[in-house]
């Protein structure tokens, strides 16, 4: 007897659920925009296929979801030479080294868009369309209602950031629930206990808010997926600390 | 998880009938078997060709002599199928009514609150096979002290024949022998049952736990997990309810009753039917007239859980037909190699994957630590109360390879053999 929840099905129902975002997206961007989407896809597409000739590892849909969350949001000004370099890194570095995707630790297009952040301090970080922002909300309920997508983690960094919301600026909302969905929501990369995931969505709508105040001249894409990298770095910390407390509480069975 | 085959097109649901519409159904074959790989060494106290009485003690364990397996229904010994070493492979009996009931002498356990008595008569009727023992999901050794006894009244698998209707009319019996469980053990005696009225009425060292009736809350694993986690010092026994009506039984008349309540489903049958049929009955007399045309496997067991094979195992209240898979196309050399090549295969960390667990252990880093022969970690996080029917779901849901189960058997029986050096 075979199931379905297998690899496969997860990253196919994750890429269904990022397509109101992607839609969105192109239709704002035009032929620009699918021009990049195109590029990145084929440079994460050529390293798939390098692994599983080398290393045996079939490749993942989940590919396509790294490929668009690195479009979105990586900066717009750089060459392709730049962007060769930082899909690369991203996705040999953050995934396919560890074994193919649902064995990585960091989300690849997080790795990606933090080291061109860190390799290119002077590019220029997209200004996210707004229209993008309210598509996060159809990717949302696709990711929850499947099961893809954690509720606790969406729901502890909404409450977060709609506590600092007077404070936040459109366009950083916007970035921040664009990051939320296709980085931040990964089921891998996240935290995987029930506690773990709440004070996972609550540290980054935490860390966002620390970025906004604190940060100052940095853009709302960048600080998004700062936080992003840092909550997913805390995330098995945070699973620890659940199952501390989990297994303090048993303590009393014995 | 809501668990229900209800795209079975021969799907028929009569186990809400009363219990007096069960036909009772003997099959013309049983038998006694071990399970692959089980090393259970017997001196056989019967012949082939011996007439033996429901009941009549025909092997003996040759390393705990008191533990004695008794036939399952009168009638004729067939074939005695020993493998090397004297290890039981299986023994056959023909169904013959006349050669009556094996009366056992219950009388020293009746009079009443000897603890030694009852392990003595359960161990010498064959009824001691029936309790489960955690960690490690054996049948107890003789001596053994659990620390609680779980007495499930639920079973959530999917087509499961429900206890209530088992335990119909028997409820003197199933009294009689949650007191007798509870002289076996110095801890609480749990009840497990769904959220109707109390099957048993709750004293000092029985106390009732309601659960939700969705798989996989009724299994003993999770509700042992929950409530009293098994561990190297700690020993949990499990029993079915239906069960411990036996022991009462037992224990009142010195008879044990010869069948017990038996689900046949599948999507290879055509109907879904309840039967009451010896224990080891043969599952191809159960299927035989309502199967649909085409290959198929029986399973003793769920279909989430169930092992192939002909007869009814020792724990199992459920026979499936399920249809065999065509045979599949060969797979191209180079995606066969990349599926060997990735196993064990990932395992993402869904919301299926959390329901597959019950929501009552941390799913994700257990099967982490299964995956990764961890035997520390998933000690820690419970896989001490869990045996290999308590993944079956998760092996379902997830499509895992290789399956969970048995990489958690593989795990515990390497901590057992550890701790036993």
């Amino acid at each position: 007897m075979r199931g379905l929840w297998d690899r496969e099905t997860v990253a196919l129902l994750l890429l269904a659920a990022v397509l109101p975002l992607a839609v969105t997206w192109l239709l704002a961007e035009g032929a620009a925009g699918l021009l990049r989407l195109l590029f990145v896809l084929f440079v994460a597409g050529v390293w798939h296929v390098v692994f599983m000739l080398a290393r045996a590892q079939p490749p993942s849909f989940a590919g396509a979801v790294t490929a668009l969350a690195i479009a979105v949001l990586a900066p717009i000004d750089l060459g392709p030479l730049p962007l060769v370099i930082g899909v690369s890194f991203g996705v040999v570095a953050g995934e396919l080294a560890f074994g193919g995707w649902g064995r990585n630790v960091v989300n690849p297009a997080t790795v990606t868009l933090a080291f061109l952040g860190f390799g290119f301090p002077a590019a220029l970080w997209p200004s996210l369309p707004v229209q993008l922002g309210w598509s996060v909300g159809a990717v949302v309920l696709i990711g929850v209602v499947t099961g893809v997508m954690s509720w606790r983690a969406v729901a502890g960094a909404v409450l977060v950031l709609a506590a600092g919301s007077p404070w936040l600026a459109t366009p950083a909302l916007t970035a921040a629930a664009v990051v939320l969905v296709v980085l931040v929501c990964d089921p891998v990369t996240s935290a995987a206990t029930g506690l773990g995931r709440w004070l996972y969505g609550l540290l980054y709508g935490a860390l966002v808010l620390l970025f906004v105040f604190g940060w100052s001249g940095a853009s709302p894409v960048r600080i998004a997926v700062s936080a992003a990298l840092l909550a997913s770095l805390a995330a098995p910390l945070l699973d620890e600390l659940a199952i501390r407390l989990w297994l303090a509480r048993r303590k009393r069975l014995g | 998880m809501a668990f229900a085959w209800k795209d079975w097109p021969g799907r028929k649901n009569n186990h809400t009938s009363a219990g007096a519409d069960i036909q009772t159904f003997m099959t013309d074959q049983c038998a006694l078997f071990a399970r692959a790989g089980e090393d259970f060494r017997v001196d056989v106290l019967v012949a082939e060709g011996d007439t033996v009485a429901q009941g009549a003690p025909v092997l003996r364990s040759r390393r705990n002599p008191e533990l004695v397996l008794v036939a399952p229904a009168a009638g004729e010994v067939a074939a005695i199928d020993l493998g090397p070493g004297r290890r039981l492979a299986h023994i056959l009996f023909f169904h013959a009514p006349a050669a009556g009931r094996h009366v056992h002498d219950a009388a020293p356990a009746r009079k009443g609150g000897d603890a030694a008595a009852t392990r003595a008569l359960l161990l010498s009727a064959g009824l001691w096979p029936l309790l489960r023992s955690r960690p490690f999901g054996r049948v107890p050794a003789p001596a053994e002290a659990p620390s609680a006894i779980f007495v499930m009244a639920l079973d959530t698998r999917p087509d499961a024949p429900s206890p209530r209707l088992a335990l119909e009319g028997r409820e003197e019996d199933f009294a009689c022998g949650l007191r007798a469980l509870a002289g076996l053990t110095d801890g609480p005696v749990i009840l497990c049952q769904d959220g109707g009225p109390d099957i048993a009425a709750a004293d000092g060292r029985c106390r009732i736990r309601k659960a939700a009736a969705v798989h996989p809350h009724g299994l003993a694993g999770f509700q042992l997990a929950g409530l009293h986690p098994a561990g190297p010092d700690r020993i949990v026994w499990d029993i079915h309810a239906e069960d411990v009506a036996a022991i009462g039984a037992l224990l009142a008349t010195g008879l044990i009753p010869e069948t017990r309540l038996v689900s046949v489903s599948g999507p290879a049958l055509r109907e879904t039917r309840l039967v009451r049929c010896q224990p080891g009955a043969d599952l191809r007399a159960l299927i035989f007239d309502i199967v649909r045309p085409g290959p198929h496997r029986l399973l003793s067991g769920s279909a989430l859980d169930g092992v192939e094979g002909r007869w009814l195992g020792r724990w199992h209240r459920q026979a499936t037909a399920v249809a065999d898979a065509p045979r599949a196309t060969y797979p191209h050399w180079f995606s066969a190699a990349l599926r060997r090549a990735g196993r064990p295969l990932p395992i993402i960390p869904t919301a299926a994957l959390d329901h597959a667990f019950g929501g009552l252990l941390p799913a994700a880093p257990l099967v982490r630590a299964l995956s990764a022969n961890d035997a520390e970690t998933a000690t820690r996080l419970g896989a001490l109360s869990l045996v290999e029917e308590d993944l079956a779901l998760a092996d379902y849901v997830t499509g895992a390879s290789p399956r969970l189960s048995a990489m958690l058997r593989a795990m515990l029986d390497r901590i057992a053999a550890e701790g036993a050096s």
